[in-house]
């Protein structure tokens, strides 16, 4: 039942997450890097969650955010016939690659069972980076031709800075939240 | 692995493949995002709502000579603005006459759907915004949005409600144009990883030929070619030009400041005209 109630609150606080990142800008000076907050809780959910948890974390997650941001453009050939409904990277794979990371950081839950905290600090920005590189990767290889700006790298790895900073508040605001409802994380490796 | 983290990952599985067999077709995805537009629509209108307000407020904070002042201001624009319109309606009237004498058409005025964006996209890589009207004022994807600067983008996803603009600078958002006082023809489209504080366009598939004629400064116009996109709507002005192996292209800053765009005008038709009258036979 805590487990749950805990799963609840992780994942609420993800969507909310998810649709609070409209309403905030892309920092000028910065290369127009944005800070993301939802991936630091998807690193939270990943070590915090069991499997199962984490993957419906990842489930809801990858759909919302796909939703909100999936572009979808009407193509015209240059012949003259239909015009083609597209979508640039699709409804769904954001559900794949969330679940494929979270697999990965949950691989570092006997660290995070330590009380470590930095390693939820290390897991979030590496979550924003992956996911801010395989989007463009997807993007860049759909539109064609390899393109690798100078402003592209700052775009990817200061979100993943930006991460970092604000994974340690996550990280102590919801092990309270866990404390108050008596969720223990425990560790599922078979005995 | 336990054996109720093998029994979650089975049940994971089934889930995304029952997704991505359900949602394969494009336009079932689209339907998903109208759906999931439609759903968050009145929390990003509220939150707008609230930006707007405080923004009113913190600008709202005047003392008495100051409003006094700025009523003073507005009574005189007022004024301007009145005798200025009488001009207007008499050249209006006047230039109506001429044409229907020389029985030229009528030239084509948009029809425009005022509207407000409500969000902007979260994502990094896709430029667009969130408006707050959709398909119940007429809305449909693929219609333009303007300002009076210009070209702003076009929609894409439009909810019942609310609906996705895909602005300019995104590389998605492709628009035949030309370029002033010249017949220089090309596509204009946003950079990849274009930064919304300083923008840029491209101005591909120039002639090699015309690169003398394409100074900096010289406005871009969209050309009408493709359909989407009317003719004569300002889209930027020229900043560089530069030589390609097969073509030259230009560099091209946008006409509108998309980073602090709050209303726009979705372009839904063209506005609907009394035809022109036949002029009379004349009589010797």
């Amino acid at each position: 039942m805590n487990t749950l109630a805990f799963f609840g609150i992780v994942l609420v606080a993800q969507c909310v997450a998810i649709l609070a990142q409209h309403l905030v800008p892309t920092i000028g000076p910065l290369f127009d890097a944005r800070p993301l907050l939802y991936p630091v809780l998807l690193a939270y959910g990943a070590l915090a969650l069991p499997f199962g948890g984490m993957l419906a974390l990842a489930f809801c997650s990858g759909l919302l955010w796909d939703a909100l941001t999936a572009q979808f453009l009407v193509q015209r050939a240059a012949g003259g016939g239909p015009p083609q409904l597209v979508v640039e990277n699709s409804l769904g794979w954001s559900i794949l690659l969330y679940a494929l990371l979270g697999a990965l950081i949950h691989g570092l839950r006997p660290l995070f069972l330590r009380g470590r905290w930095d390693i939820h600090c290390l897991a979030s920005g590496f979550c924003t980076v992956a996911i801010l590189l395989t989007e463009y990767l997807l993007m860049t290889f759909r539109r064609g031709g390899l393109v690798f700006p100078s402003t592209l790298w700052p775009r990817i790895f200061l979100p993943g800075f930006f991460a970092m900073l604000a994974a340690p508040p996550v990280y102590f605001l919801f092990n309270y939240l866990a404390n108050l409802l008596d969720y223990r994380v425990r560790n599922e490796a078979p005995s | 692995m336990s054996r109720n983290s093998i029994i979650a990952l089975i049940v994971f599985f089934v889930a995304v493949i029952a997704f991505f067999v359900l949602t394969r077709h494009t336009e079932t995805q689209q339907r998903v995002q109208q759906n999931v537009l439609s759903f968050v629509r009145p929390l990003f209108g509220l939150t707008s709502n609230l930006s707007a307000k405080a923004e009113a407020v913190a600008k709202g904070m005047k003392t008495l000579p100051q409003l006094e002042e700025e009523n003073r201001q507005l009574k005189l624009t007022n004024e301007q603005l009145t005798l200025r319109n009488q001009l207007l309606n008499d050249m209006e009237r006047e230039n109506t006459g001429l044409r229907n004498a020389l029985g030229f058409k009528q030239r084509s005025q948009f029809k425009l759907v005022p509207a407000r964006i409500i969000a902007r996209s979260s994502a990094t890589w896709w430029t667009s915004v969130q408006i707050d009207r959709g398909e119940r004022d007429g809305l449909d994807s693929d219609m333009p949005v303007v300002v009076d600067e210009g070209l702003v983008g076009k929609t894409t996803t439009v909810a019942e409600n609310t609906a996705y603009v895909l602005l300019i600078t995104d590389e998605g958002c492709k628009v035949a144009a030309t370029v002033e006082s010249t017949r220089e023809n090309g596509i204009l489209s946003g950079e990849r990883t274009s930064s919304g504080n300083a923008p840029e366009l491209s101005l591909n598939f120039l002639a090699k030929t015309a690169v003398p004629q394409l100074k900096p400064g010289l406005k871009v116009f969209s050309s009408g070619v493709g359909g989407v996109f009317p003719s004569g709507l300002v889209l930027g002005e020229i900043r560089s030009v530069e030589m390609r192996a097969l073509d030259a292209r230009a560099r091209v800053s946008p006409a509108v400041n998309l980073a602090r765009l709050e209303n726009v005008f979705v372009v839904v038709g063209q506005r609907e005209t009394p035809p022109a009258p036949t002029p009379a036979p004349r009589t010797r």
